[in-house]
């Protein structure tokens, strides 16, 4: 299922979770039943179905000493643009090692700060 | 045809392109629902066996293919039935984006802390100790070095990584 299609079949509930977690940009499910103001039950479902579907990404974790989890936006819903410079992609892409020196950098920067300018 | 969503981004699709390379891209653009082989993908696409094969290689290498051996009973023979994961691509764009932004960072510390010149008529910049080592003459003109501003990619590099971390949501104060 795509991701729009899975979106338009969300619980009042999980529309409201995504929106959350996509506003705050990543928060941990401790908090955010909390600042939902619904139960960690609720709030477990809750992110357990958008996880499910994709929606958002679900990693255990340890936050104040308990273990959670930490919910964050998928990575689809990114700005891939970011990566470009002008029409020249990331040069790091299919290299195993970054070197911010290398001429084919320098070639990405030159074409941004021609496109900003 | 599956993944049709993602593959409609120009981004995705320039990346697929720098993965396989220009052989490639008929088998990396077009990926089927389920399982295919090596041998239907080539017949389909009327390309050469070996270049539908180095593209699945290159993808399987990327996490966005994998593959299962059968082998046919009568013939002995192994069949590569493959299937492709372009679920992937969002988590493989944001690591790049990851990678992209920590060069950003080291490589405008190197701008910040270093002073340019510039060969005009041969395009190329030279770093201070570079050029001093040339006489501030340009080796393959002649021509004198003269001192270059970098304020404009500098600024360009600070606009790209704010957009990048609150994209990545990476905190200001992080010291890593």
């Amino acid at each position: 299922m795509s991701a729009s299609a899975a979106e338009a079949d969300l619980s009042e509930d999980e529309r409201e979770g995504l929106e959350f977690i996509r506003e705050t940009g990543g928060i941990h499910q401790s908090d955010f039943w909390k600042e939902l103001d619904i139960s960690s039950r609720k709030g477990s479902r809750i992110a357990e179905s958008l996880a499910g579907q994709g929606l958002i990404q679900r990693e255990e974790t340890v936050y104040d000493g308990h273990n959670t989890y930490h919910l964050a936006p998928a990575a689809r819903d990114l700005e891939f643009g970011l990566l470009m410079a002008g029409d020249m992609l990331s040069p790091f892409i299919g290299e195993e090692e970054v070197n911010h020196n290398s001429d084919a950098f320098s070639q990405w920067l030159m074409n941004l700060a021609y496109e900003e300018h | 045809m599956a993944f049709e969503e993602l593959l409609n981004d120009p981004v995705i699709q320039k990346y697929l392109h720098e993965l396989v390379g220009p052989t490639g891209m008929p088998v990396a653009a077009a990926p089927p629902d389920g399982e295919v082989t090596d041998e239907e993908l080539a017949e389909e696409l009327g390309l050469e066996l070996n270049d539908v094969r180095r593209a699945l290689f290159i993808l399987y290498e990327n996490d966005l293919a994998e593959y299962r051996r059968v082998r046919d009973e009568d013939s002995g023979w192994l069949t590569y039935l493959w299937t492709f994961h372009y679920e992937n691509i969002p988590e493989n764009l944001r690591e790049e984006m990851d990678r992209l932004l920590e060069a950003l960072e080291e490589r405008l510390e190197y701008e910040q802390t270093h002073e340019f010149y510039l060969s005009e008529p041969a395009g190329i910049r030279f770093e201070f100790s570079e050029a001093m080592e040339q006489g501030f003459q340009c080796p393959e003109t002649g021509a004198p070095l003269e001192p270059m501003e970098n304020d404009d990619m500098v600024n360009a590099m600070e606009r790209r990584i704010a957009e990048l971390r609150d994209e990545l949501n990476v905190d200001v104060g992080r010291d890593d």
